[in-house]
Formats: C-alpha cells, structure tokens, sequence
C-alpha cells in the first residue's frame, strides 16, 4: 500500500481529513496481489512493453492529482458554461451568420473530431484497467470520462444545424461510411486508440497525439473561432482543451520509465506516431487555418503555428527524455512547407468525394501564401491558375467542369491520397512484400509497415478493394455507392465558382 | 487491364491509370496528362520514367516489363 499518512493524534481538531491526507487512499493504492501473480493481472498484451514489476512503476504521478468529486464539481461547471454559450450563440442563426469558408472548416472538424474521441474512451479504459500504477488508472478512468464529454458536445451542437445543411450530418455518419478520409481515420484511430495496449496508448495518444498535437491545436483554433466569431467552437474547443491538459499528462511519466528501460522502444514509438499524427493532423489543421480561414482572420499560417505551438514544444520534450529528432526529420520539416497545400489541390479536384465545400484561393489569398510559404509555393500557383481558368470557362455552379474524373491512389500506411513530396518529386513508393505489392506516400509511411508487416498487410486501401470488385471502379459510382455522398452531401465549390476576382469570359 | 500508379510533373497526386499491355508508353503518357490536365500540364516533349529509369515511348507497356501497379513517372523532357 502506498502513500498512507498516520491518523491524526485522538483529540485533535479532526472532523474532517484535509485532502493531501486522504487523496492517495482514493488514488494510489496498489494493492498486494495473492491470488494471481502480477503478470496474470497485467499480462504484457493489454498493459504494454517493457513488462516490468510494479516496483519499477511505484513513483508514477502526475500533476493534477484529481479526485473525483472534484472531477465531477470542475466538468459540472464546465458544462454549465458551454450550455449558456449554446443558449445565447449556439443557434442555427448564429452559424449562419459565419463565414462561409469557416463553415466548411467546421464541417471538416465535427466531423473527424467526435467517434474518435469516442474510440479514446476505449484506449483510456484500458488503461484505467491495465495501467501499471493505481495513479496511472485513476487518470486515465477520469479520461474515459473526458472523451465520452468530447463525443458528446460537437455531436450535440452539430445535430442542431443538420435541418439547415444536411453536410452538418456527417459529425455523427463519417466514421461509419468507407468515405476514402474515414477510412484514413479509422485506419489511425482504430490503431492510436482502440488496439494499442496501455503503454503505447499513453506514449502515442497522451504523449504524442494530445500533448503534441490536438492541446496546443485546440488553443489555436480557440483564437482563430474568436477572431471568426464563432464563439460556439470557441467555447466547445476551449471546454475539451482543459480536459485535455489534465489528462494528457498520463503521457509524460509513462514515457520516462519506458526511456529508462528500453530507451530504443521509446524512439520507436514516439517517431511512428509523431508521423501518423503529423499527416492527418496536417489535413485537418491545414486545411482550415491556410485555405479555409478568411484572410482577414488568419493570424498566422499553418507552418507558422506548427513551428510556434507544436514543434518548439516537441523539441523541448525529446530533450527533457534524452531522445532524437525522428530520423524523418528532414522529411517532415519539407512536409510543413508543402504536405497541406498538396492534400488541399488534390482534394479540391475530387471534392465530391468528401462531405465538405472547398475554397479557390484568390489573388490576395496566394499572395499571403507566397508570402509564409516562399520556398514551396510557386509550384502551388500554377495549379490553382488553371483551375481558376478552368472555372473561367465553364457555367456557374457546374462543379463537374472543374472536377477530377480519373480514379486517385492511396497509400497502404496512412491511407491518404498520393500526395507526399513536392509536386515537381512526389515521394510515393512501391514495395513488395510476401507476394503482394504495396505503395506507400512517403519513406517513413513505408518504415512504419516494415516494423510491424503483420499488423498493417492485409488492410486494403481503396485502389485495391476496387482492384478486388470490392468498390465501384466507376468515380461517380465510387462516390455514391462506396463514400457514401449523395447530391446534397457531397462536396462543392463553396461558392460555385463564383469569385469576385474571378472575372468570367462574356458568353 | 494493368492497373499503374502515375505521377505528372507539376501535379500534386498520384493517379491510377489503367493500361493495356499493348499501349504504347506514349499513350499511357497520354492517359496520365489527360487524367490530370485539371491541375498540371505539360507543354512539349515528355519522357516517362520506370523504376526511375527513361523508357522508350513507342514501346508496349509489356514490352518495357512494366508490372501492375508500378510507378510510372511522366516528366518534362525529350521523350526516350
């Protein structure tokens, strides 16, 4: 047993115990075990590598040391807060008020945000059951709590504006249709949240994924929502931040032991999940914060706020734990200049097949982006001249006229489009294994199949279930019958081409 | 029907582009531009690439030994 105090002495002023005397009693209480060994209680499968004795773990904690009736009191209050915020601006005239583009964002958000939070309710209860310290458990079973919280609000304040954009019906759909982006995320998810055991779920989400990623993410786009005025999403994603903070420093202490035991497991993991993260990340964030944001709103690019928010802080915590840079490194840092902005051309040429509008940017646009993006962006400019030529030529509204028709290629890691490199060096690679052949978007995609093959071989990627009659070969088809969109659904030009700046020739 | 993964120059994603085994590289050249002239165009001669490697434009598809799904590169240049 660890962590109890002496009583207080007979005849003190004692009605009741001050906390620090009785919170690790509610806490961090191991227990000796007799009847099974320890092994048997957390076998290596659930509970994770390194196996070790318990001892080895003993001196786990985290900062926020919660309990629960304080966890209860603190999300009572939160809840509270973001109920009075959907009282007075969470209305379908609120959201109709906000910029068109940010709309679209949304969308993007909603929809990737709330079944995977519900998948980490999952990976949290295994460890609240297979962690290998009370304390350890005791965080994570009040971080299920949490994620049942983040599913719930966005699916809640979303349903209200399906009547007005059936789109909007995607928060709650997405993960359950073969969409070629869902497949993508639950390709991540089911990994990240639902397979992994305890350790590698506390280095992968709340080290890597949370820390990392999506709790500075949600400061930013917290501050984008203000500027905007969304002052719903505003109030969602700072509300599902604090929860966040608390329980993403599971993370942390997980990650020094395991350093201190097999050190070489530890880079592992932190460099496969950096990159799983970073590409799907870099899909969401990018997109909204350089092509979806209006520009008067946007504070700072994409890259800009990777650097600030998320890279300076990653660097510092490799230090903190003695470990390298991923051996990417130099790949990844290309991938800030160019990944979002080669994601974004693709998927604005096959917006059907996604559940959210698109933006052409325009004169002033592109000249913000050459400005944060010089190195990359004069191989982008041509791409979105062509398509705004195209548009030039072809009826408002008739999306189809400036639409991809040809079938698109997936790689067989993250499952995303081809669309890693540069457009004059796409890095897309072929690989043969055990008799079948395999592309992957990028080197470390690939790496990431050859450490595990077994785990990732028999997934295929949607190429390959057209290949296998599995999915229609058809894009219209594919799109209806496979994605799962319809007329009302699938994505368009926001604004059917018409622009402003984009002067039509006279018919 | 052989099934290849092609790259434009210039385009920002890889496209599946459906040969046959007596197309010449030339017409599967053709395919891939024509798949994604919404985003990127080549003017002028172009050279297509296997295995990193030039292939010659009035050769099949089987004649170059090119296997489903490969990449095929289709790059600006004097074609092969």
């Amino acid at each position: 047993m660890i962590g109890l105090h002496a009583p207080p002495a007979v005849g003190a002023c004692c009605c009741v115990l001050k906390r620090d005397d009785w919170l690790d009693l509610a806490r961090k209480l191991d227990w000796e075990l007799s009847y099974v060994s320890e092994r048997e209680a957390f076998p290596e499968v659930q509970s994770g590598h390194p196996w070790l004795p318990h001892a080895d773990w003993a001196g786990w904690d985290e900062p926020f040391r919660t309990s629960y009736p304080e966890y209860v009191a603190g999300q009572h209050a939160k809840e509270a807060s973001v109920a009075a915020v959907r009282e007075a601006v969470g209305r379908v005239e609120d959201f109709q008020r906000l910029p068109r583009g940010w709309l679209e964002g949304l969308k993007l958000h909603a929809a990737t945000l709330p079944l995977a939070e519900f998948a980490a309710v999952v990976g949290n209860l295994r460890a609240a059951r297979f962690g290998r310290d009370s304390a350890w458990r005791s965080a994570a079973l009040l971080g299920a709590l949490d994620e049942m919280r983040h599913t719930q609000i966005p699916l809640t304040l979303m349903h209200d504006l399906v009547r007005w954009d059936p789109q909007f019906d995607w928060t709650h759909k997405f993960f359950h249709t073969n969409n070629w982006v869902a497949i993508a995320a639950r390709h991540l998810t089911d990994e990240l949240l639902l397979a992994s055991n305890a350790i590698e779920f506390a280095i992968a989400t709340n080290f890597v994924f949370e820390t990392g990623f999506t709790n500075v993410q949600f400061v930013g786009l917290s501050a984008l929502a203000h500027g905007v005025g969304d002052r719903m999403f505003e109030k969602m994603v700072g509300s599902i931040q604090t929860d966040e903070a608390r329980h993403a420093q599971i993370g942390a202490p997980v990650l020094a032991t395991v350093v201190k035991h097999d050190r070489r497991y530890a880079q592992y993991l932190l460099d496969k999940w950096f990159w799983r993260s970073w590409l799907l990340f870099a899909v969401v964030t990018g997109f909204s914060m350089d092509y979806l944001t209006p520009l008067e709103h946007r504070t700072s690019s994409f890259k800009e706020f990777m650097h600030e928010w998320v890279l300076d802080q990653f660097l510092r915590s490799l230090d903190e734990f003695g470990l390298e840079r991923p051996w990417y490194w130099d790949i990844f840092l290309e991938g800030l200049d160019n990944y979002h902005h080669m994601v974004y051309a693709s998927a604005y040429s096959y917006r059907a097949s996604v559940w959210f509008n698109f933006v052409v940017p325009g004169p002033e646009e592109r000249a913000w982006l050459r400005g944060k993006y010089p190195a990359s962006w004069p191989d982008y400019d041509p791409i979105w001249q062509r398509i705004s030529e195209r548009w030039r030529e072809s009826d408002l509204g008739n999306d189809f006229a400036v639409h991809g028709t040809a079938i698109v290629s997936f790689c067989d890691l993250c499952q995303l489009v081809l669309s890693n490199g540069t457009p004059r060096a796409n890095t897309a690679r072929v690989l043969d294994h055990d008799g079948r052949r395999y592309v992957f978007c990028s080197r470390p995609c690939q790496w990431i199949f050859e450490q595990e093959p077994e785990r990732y071989a028999a997934h295929k990627d949607v190429v390959k279930r057209v290949l296998a009659g599995e999915a229609p070969a058809n894009l219209v088809a594919l799109v209806q019958r496979y994605f799962g969109l319809d007329h009302d659904t699938w994505g368009k030009d926001a604004f059917g081409g018409d622009y402003p700046w984009l002067e039509r020739r006279p018919a | 029907m052989i099934p290849l993964y092609g790259f434009l120059e210039g385009d920002t994603i890889g496209l599946l582009v459906l040969a046959n085994a007596d197309d010449s590289i030339a017409e599967v050249a053709r395919k891939l531009q024509v798949a994604a002239r919404l985003r990127a165009a080549i003017d002028g001669p172009v050279t297509v690439l296997y295995d990193g490697k030039p292939v010659h434009a009035a050769s099949t598809v089987s004649e170059a030994g090119i296997k489903p799904l490969s990449r095929i590169d289709v790059r600006r240049g004097p074609a092969a």
